[in-house]
């Protein structure tokens, strides 16, 4: 759930993750632009199991996407989503 | 050419800032180096700057820290570098080789001296069910609140030991969020009967239990039960959490659970570079040993703030205060009367914050009250590595043995979140004072590929 009250956001933005176009706000990472529209898992484990983000501060390694256009690794919690970003999960 | 500085700050929170607000006035070029956007480390995680919040974490304990963080970007010749991430530090002849990471690529920069003032981190317990989407540390959904204005849940669950959960949960009432229960494992007759052997240290620390009982006001307004003695079991769901099991076998309905059972230092850049390190309490981790200047072990290497051990805000601003004096000496710059001078408050707060510091860690001590893991129950989460791989490992030598034969601890995190669990593993079995994974080079997850060319 976005805060709304007092609170002004970035511009809207889109982004795209597994193909799916999720609406954002400049100023968001990429961690809260998935979480925000359900999109709370991030990979599947050695045993098939779904995996979330976990520390949110760059920690653990848990929420890593791929940034398709560079085919760079990042953690999605201290990434910040850019407008017309291309973003593949391992789920 | 890598880019040259006096002194490299890595964390730009409550002592980093400190630090370099000590230096003022003096012509040094500063670098202070974040992995977040902007300055005010955890404790005051701001909103990315294309956000307008009104009345952003009100409160006199966050006042006094915004007010350092103004003064803090008034600084001449401090180059902020927000969003990198220290991969690693190295010494490098005279001086030390940095290199940092971010979505733009790698950058390497070198400076004469560098202070670590790295923070903590929450301390990972593992439980049956803690790795399905929806179970975070306390400190990310409080992270997501501050400064993302994101509540990342519909009927969030908090438990653990640590009182600042009771400040959290509060926090996600006043964003409009929904918090189901927060759950103590102890006794509230145990946190009482703590506070009780050192009354007066208690009453020093008045501030904070001002706080925990504004906040408690707040969730009783709420309708959020707070509850004692309740230590959760299992965390269930499917795609995510839908629910929690206690040891009590009571089931509370939830989507987002956060674990709260302390706090360990973020100290894996000194270890990574063999600086000197201790065991760092009963929640865990090592923390960087420092002499009255918060100079490390390592000539050249400072440590300040909660990567010397878990004290909160207000000790890590004294600990900056004195590591940016201690620099200043060592340099030349400040001379031995004027730094006495300088740091006499200081270090008498540092006294007083550290006592009451020792007094939060009895109340919130989490050891007699972890969850039992599950033979299937994951500690290692980057290697998926199991409760039962690693009992029928643990009896044989070190946790580096450990790591070597069951890869506990070789993933992405490096051991942060499992070398706790192991250790306590190895405690239980008689291996006491295992120093621990050795730290190795990349920091944080880096692309191989960036290593071969950091512009």
């Amino acid at each position: 759930m976005r805060i709304e009250q007092d609170v002004t956001r970035g511009a809207a933005i889109e982004i795209s993750v597994d193909g799916i176009a999720l609406a954002a706000f400049d100023g968001e990472t990429i961690a809260t632009a998935m979480l925000s529209q359900g999109m709370a898992m991030f990979r599947r484990d050695a045993r098939g199991r779904p995996r979330g983000l976990f520390c949110n501060m760059g920690t653990c390694g848990e929420c890593m996407v791929t940034l398709t256009a560079e085919n760079r690794r990042v953690r999605a919690c201290v990434t910040d989503a850019q407008n017309g970003m291309d973003i593949a999960t391992d789920g | 050419m890598a880019e040259h500085f006096d002194l490299a700050i890595v964390g730009g929170g409550p002592a980093g800032q400190a630090a370099a607000i000590a230096l003022q006035g003096l012509d040094l070029s500063i670098a202070v180096i974040d992995e977040q956007a902007q300055p005010g480390g955890q404790i005051l995680r701001q909103p990315p700057a294309q956000f307008a919040v009104r009345l952003w974490l009100p409160g006199r304990a966050y006042d006094r820290l915004k007010a350092q963080t103004e003064h803090f970007g008034r600084l001449d010749r401090v180059s902020w570098l927000g969003r990198h991430t220290v991969i690693e530090i190295a010494r490098d002849g005279a001086h030390f080789a940095l290199l940092t990471e971010n979505a733009l690529g790698v950058r390497a920069i070198t400076a004469d001296r560098v202070l670590i003032a790295a923070g903590c981190q929450d301390l990972a317990v593992p439980l049956a069910g803690w790795t399905l989407p929806g179970v975070y540390t306390a400190g990310a959904i409080q992270a997501f609140v501050k400064s993302q204005q994101y509540v990342p849940g519909e009927r969030i669950v908090l438990a653990g030991t640590h009182p600042l959960q009771l400040l959290i949960a509060a926090q996600i009432v006043a964003a409009g969020g929904t918090v189901a229960e927060v759950l103590f494992a102890q006794p509230i007759s145990a946190m009482f009967r703590a506070v009780l052997t050192k009354p007066l240290v208690g009453l020093r620390g008045s501030g904070n239990m001002l706080a925990a009982a504004a906040a408690l006001r707040i969730l009783r307004r709420a309708g959020v039960p707070v509850s004692f003695g309740s230590a959760l079991q299992r965390i269930e769901g499917e795609s995510r959490v839908t629910h929690v099991i206690l040891a009590s076998g009571r089931r509370i309905a939830c989507d987002t659970v956060g674990l709260n059972y302390g706090f360990v230092p973020q100290s894996l850049l000194p270890r990574m570079m063999g600086a000197k390190v201790r065991p760092a309490g009963a929640a865990g981790g090592f923390a960087a040993v420092h002499d009255e200047w918060m100079r490390s072990s390592l000539p050249g290497l400072y440590v300040a703030g909660e990567t010397t051990g878990v004290a909160g805000a207000p000790a890590s601003q004294a600990e900056g205060e004195l590591a940016g004096v201690g620099i200043g000496l060592d340099a030349g710059w400040i001379d031995m009367a004027e730094a006495g001078r300088q740091t006499r408050r200081a270090r008498s707060r540092h006294r007083h914050l550290q006592a009451f510091a020792r007094l939060l860690d009895t109340v919130a001590n989490p050891l007699p009250w972890f969850p039992v893991p599950e033979d299937d129950t994951i500690i290692c989460r980057c290697e998926d590595v199991d409760y039962a791989t690693l009992a029928a490992q643990s009896g044989g030598g070190s946790a580096n043995a450990v790591k070597l034969i069951t890869r506990c601890g070789m993933g992405p995190c490096q051991g942060r979140n499992c070398e706790p669990s192991l250790l306590r593993m190895l405690d239980d079995r008689g291996l006491t004072s295992d120093p621990g994974f050795t730290q190795r080079f990349p920091a944080r997850p880096i692309p191989v590929s960036e290593l071969a060319d950091p512009g």
